[in-house]
C-alpha cells in the first residue's frame, strides 16, 4: 500500500522538494502552505503521515499539531528550524510523534517517515494486560474495562514495548530505538514527554502512575498486571 | 602591652577623624561651633574689660569727688578755727574735722579714715594723728604718702588690698594734703572697699560667660538642624544616585517647589531620564542585532533545506553524470556542508549572545568521552600523519557537565591540533582534583606568537589565513567553545609558542558552576613518553639536528 504523506510548509520550494523526494521513495506526497488548509485537507486526503513545519504563517505548527491531535492520531513529524529546547518541547507536547531540525538530508527524513509508517506490534496477535487494562493487538485496540482509550499509533507502539516484556526495564535509549527506530544517541525528551502523554491517557492518576512505572535512574517498565479480570485490586 | 594600649589609642584617635571625614554633618557643626565660640569669646572679653573699666571709674570718679569735698571741709574747719587772737585749739578741731570728715565719707564702702601728720615738719603745734579704730594703717602705702606730699594741692589715689572681716577685698585709698594753722601739713587718707563694685563686675562676668555658652550652643544647635535641613535633599540624591547605580533605572527624586533642592531634584531627574533612555536604547540595539543575528540563521535554515535535498536528490544520481558534472556536484555538496556548520555555530553563538543558553547536565565519564572524540577524529589524524595519545591521570569518576557541549570542545581542541600539529603526535591528557576536571590538548606543531595567542579566541580569527583547513572550522570554534567552558563555570587556558606547538586546556568543576581554585593540569603538561619519543622520530626523520 502506497502511504499518502501531506507536506505542510510555507516555503513553497521546500515544500516541492520534499515532495520530489518522497516520490521518488515511493510515497504519495500532499501540499498544504499554511494550517488552515493543512487542517482542511487531512479530512479529505486521510494522510498516513504529516510532515509540520512549526513555523507557519498564522496558525503555527504547533496550534495545528494540537489540532489535528483533537480528531486524528495520524502520525506528526515535526520540521524545526530551531534546535531550542522550548519549540522542540513544545511541539512534542502538543502531540507531534518526532522531529527534524533543518536542514536535514534526504536520508535522514526518510528514515524517520519510514519508522512511523511501519507496520507495529510484530509477532505479537493476542491480548495483553498492563496494570489494569488490557491490550488488543490485534485490534490495535487498549481498553480498561468496558472504556476504549484512544492513543496514538506512536502510543500505542510505546505501550506495547513495554506490555511486551513486562519484566524488562527499559532505558531511555532502548525505547528510542525500538520505537522511534534511532540507532544513535537520540533526544530523550522525546521519550519523557510522549510518556507523559501516554500516562494521561492511561493512568487513572498521572502523578502515581500504575501502567507505565518510572525506575528512577534507568528508565521505564510496565506495571505488573492485576489479574486478567476481577482478582482482588 | 605597649603596643597594644598605642593601638588603642590610634583607634581613639581614628574614630574621631572617620566621623570628621565620614559626615558633612558632623563637620559643618564642629566649625561653626568653634568659630562663633571665638567670635564670641573676643567679644564677651572685650565686653567685660570696658564694663570693669567704666565700673571702676565711675566708682572712683564718686570716691575722689568725696575726697575733695572731705578734705575741703576739713580745711574749711582748720582754718575757721583760728581765733581772731590767732590762737587755735587745735584738738577741738580735729575732732571737728573728724566728725565732719565721716559724715562726708557717705558713699558705699567707705570703711574708714586717717589723718597723718607728715613727716619732718617743725611747727609750734603738733596735732594728733588720728584713725578710724580697727583701720590697718598698712594700706597707706609710703608710695601714696610721697606723692601727696610732693604734690599736695591734688587728690591721689591708689588701688590697695583691704582686709575685712578676715579676708581681702579690692579697696581704694584716696588721699588729700591739709593745712593746719600753727600745727604745719597733715594727709587725708579716705578707704574704701570696693567689694561691690567686684561683685557687680563678677556677676556681670558670669552672666556674660553663661550667655556665651548658651549662645553657641544654640548657634550649634541651630547650625545641625539647618545643616541636617540642607543636606537631607542632597543625601536622598546621594542615595538616588546609588540605586541607579546598581541598574535601578526607574529611581527619581522627589520634586517639590522652586528652591536650588527642587532645581536639583529635576535636573537630577533629567539626567537620569536621558540616562535611562540611553541605556534602554543601547539594549534595546543590542537586543535587536542579536535578534537579527537569530532571525537570519533561521531564515537561512529552510532555502538551505531545500538545496541540500536537491544536492542529495542529484548526488543519488551521479552515476548518470559525466566526471566534470559529477566532480561540480561534489563541490556543490560539501559546500552546503560547511555552509551548514557555519550556520549552527552563528546560531549557537549567538544563543550565547542572547542569554538563551541552558546546560543540559548528565553524568559523563569524560575519559569515555575523551576517547569516544578520538575515536571520531582517528581517519582524519591518520590522514594528517599524527598520532593520537591520549594520557589519563585522573578523572575516570562521573562529573556533571552537558556532555554536547563538552564533546564539542574535545573536538575543536583536537581538529585544531590536527590542523596544525605538522603530522606530529597530539597528546590528550586528563586529570581531575576535589573540584575540578581538566582535559589539555598538546601538539607539537607551528606553534603562535603571544599576540597571536591573545586573539584566539575572538570570533572568526584564524592564526594563519593562507593554511589549509580539513576540519572545516568556521572560525567560531573556539569561541563557543570558551562561551562552553564559561557556561559550566569553567574556562580554556592556552600555553603557545611558535614552532614549539600550542597547549589547550580546558578546566571545568565537577558540577556546573562550583567554585573551584586551581586546575589539575599544568599548562602544558609535562610528559617525557612522549618528548623522548618526539626526539626518536625527529632524529630518525632528520629534521632536526
Amino acid at each position: 500500500m502506497t502511504a499518502r504523506i501531506l507536506v505542510v510548509d510555507d516555503d513553497v520550494a521546500l515544500a516541492e522538494m520534499i515532495s520530489i523526494v518522497l516520490r521518488g521513495e515511493g510515497y504519495i506526497p500532499h501540499q498544504a502552505f499554511d494550517g488552515q488548509d493543512a487542517l482542511a485537507q487531512i479530512p479529505e486526503v486521510k494522510p498516513d503521515l504529516v510532515l509540520l513545519d512549526v513555523m507557519l504563517p498564522g496558525l503555527d505548527g504547533i496550534e495545528v499539531c494540537t489540532r489535528i491531535r483533537e480528531f486524528s492520531g495520524v502520525p506528526i513529524i515535526m520540521l524545526t528550524a530551531k534546535g531550542d529546547t522550548t519549540d522542540v518541547v513544545k511541539g512534542l507536547e502538543s502531540g507531534a510523534d518526532d522531529y527534524v531540525v533543518k536542514p536535514f538530508n534526504p536520508k535522514e527524513l526518510v528514515a524517520r517517515i519510514r519508522t512511523r509508517l511501519r507496520p507495529s506490534s510484530e509477532g505479537a496477535n493476542s491480548v495483553i494486560s498492563v496494570g489494569d487494562i488490557t491490550i488488543d493487538v490485534p485490534a490495535h485496540e487498549v481498553r480498561r474495562g468496558e472504556d476504549r482509550i484512544n492513543l496514538t499509533p506512536l502510543e500505542f507502539d510505546l505501550l506495547l514495548a513495554l506490555a511486551l516484556k513486562p519484566q524488562q526495564v527499559f532505558t531511555r535509549e532502548m525505547l528510542l530505538e525500538q520505537v522511534w527506530g534511532y540507532h544513535y544517541k537520540a533526544d530523550t525528551r522525546l521519550v519523557n514527554v510522549h510518556v507523559q502523554r501516554l500516562r494521561a491517557k492511561v493512568e487513572i492518576d498521572p502523578d502515581n502512575p500504575l501502567i507505565v512505572q518510572t525506575v528512577r535512574g534507568v528508565g521505564y517498565r510496565a506495571g505488573e498486571s492485576v489479574g486478567q479480570a476481577d482478582s482482588d485490586s | 602591652m605597649m603596643q597594644a594600649a598605642w593601638r588603642a589609642f590610634l583607634r581613639g584617635l581614628t574614630a574621631p577623624i572617620r566621623l570628621w571625614r565620614g559626615s558633612l554633618l558632623t563637620r559643618t557643626v564642629a566649625i561653626t561651633v568653634t568659630l562663633s565660640g571665638m567670635a564670641v569669646t573676643v567679644i564677651g572679653g572685650y565686653m567685660s574689660l570696658t564694663i570693669a573699666d567704666s565700673l571702676f571709674t565711675g566708682r572712683s570718679d564718686q570716691i575722689l569727688s568725696e575726697t575733695a569735698r572731705a578734705a575741703a571741709t576739713a580745711q574749711s574747719l582748720f582754718d575757721n578755727s583760728v581765733t581772731p587772737a590767732g590762737t587755735i585749739d587745735v584738738e577741738t578741731a580735729n575732732t571737728a574735722a573728724q566728725t565732719a570728715i565721716r559724715s562726708a565719707q557717705s558713699s558705699p564702702g567707705g570703711s574708714g579714715f586717717a589723718i597723718l601728720r607728715t613727716p619732718g615738719q617743725i611747727t609750734p603745734q603738733t596735732m594728733t594723728s588720728t584713725s578710724t579704730a580697727g583701720l590697718d594703717l598698712s594700706v597707706v602705702t609710703t608710695e601714696l604718702r610721697s606723692r601727696v606730699v610732693a604734690d599736695p594741692d591734688q587728690i591721689h589715689y591708689q588701688s590697695v588690698l583691704v582686709t575685712v572681716q578676715g579676708e581681702q577685698r579690692p579697696g581704694l585709698v584716696s588721699a588729700a594734703a591739709l593745712q593746719v594753722p600753727s600745727a604745719g601739713q597733715y594727709e587725708l587718707y579716705l578707704i574704701y572697699d570696693l567689694v561691690d563694685v567686684q561683685n557687680t563686675l563678677t556677676l556681670i562676668q558670669q552672666t556674660l560667660i553663661a550667655g556665651s555658652l548658651a549662645l553657641v550652643v544654640t548657634i550649634g544647635v541651630v547650625t545641625f538642624f539647618v545643616v541636617r535641613l540642607a543636606i537631607g535633599p542632597v543625601r536622598r540624591a546621594a542615595q538616588t544616585a546609588e540605586r541607579l547605580a546598581q541598574g535601578f533605572l526607574e529611581e527619581r527624586l522627589f520634586e517639590k517647589g522652586e528652591d536650588v533642592i527642587a532645581v536639583l531634584a529635576r535636573s537630577f531627574n533629567k539626567m537620569a531620564d536621558s540616562m535611562q533612555g540611553q541605556i534602554v536604547k543601547l539594549a534595546t540595539l543590542s537586543q535587536v542585532q542579536q535578534r537579527f543575528v537569530s532571525d537570519v540563521s533561521h531564515e537561512l535554515r529552510t532555502p538551505l533545506t531545500t538545496i541540500r535535498l536537491a544536492g542529495d536528490v542529484l548526488h543519488e544520481q551521479r552515476e548518470t553524470f559525466s566526471a566534470e558534472n559529477a566532480r561540480t556536484l561534489e563541490l556543490l555538496i560539501t559546500q552546503i556542508e560547511r555552509f551548514e556548520i557555519m550556520l549552527t555555530d552563528l546560531l549557537e553563538m549567538s544563543r550565547y549572545d542572547a542569554g538563551a543558553v541552558a546546560l543540559e547536565v548528565d553524568e559523563v565519564n569524560l575519559v569515555a568521552l575523551v576517547e569516544d572524540c578520538l575515536d571520531q577524529l582517528s581517519p582524519l589524524a591518520t590522514q594528517k600523519g599524527s598520532n593520537l595519545v591520549v594520557d589519563v591521570r585522573g578523572g575516570y569518576g562521573e562529573s556533571e557537565v552537558d556532555q554536547r557541549r563538552i564533546r564539542r570542545i574535545i573536538l575543536n581542541f583536537v581538529g585544531n591540533a590536527i590542523d596544525h600539529g605538522e603530522g606530529r603526535p597530539i597528546v590528550t591528557f586528563v586529570d581531575s582534583n576535589e573540584e575540578a576536571v581538566a582535559i589539555a590538548v598538546r601538539d607539537w606543531g607551528v606553534g603562535m606568537s603571544p599576540d597571536q595567542v591573545e586573539r584566539v579566541f575572538d570570533r572568526f580569527w584564524r592564526a594563519d589565513p593562507s593554511r589549509q583547513r580539513t576540519t572545516g572550522g568556521t572560525g567560531l570554534g573556539l569561541a563557543i567553545a570558551s562561551e562552553d567552558a564559561l557556561a559550566h563555570g569553567g574556562r580554556i587556558d592556552v600555553w603557545s609558542e611558535k614552532g614549539q606547538g600550542s597547549c589547550f586546556r580546558l578546566t571545568i568543576p565537577r558540577t556546573p558552576l562550583a567554585p573551584w581554585r586551581d586546575s589539575p593540569l599544568p599548562l602544558p603538561p609535562e610528559s617525557d613518553a612522549i618528548d623522548s619519543y618526539l626526539a626518536a622520530e625527529d632524529s630518525s626523520r632528520g629534521a632536526f639536528a
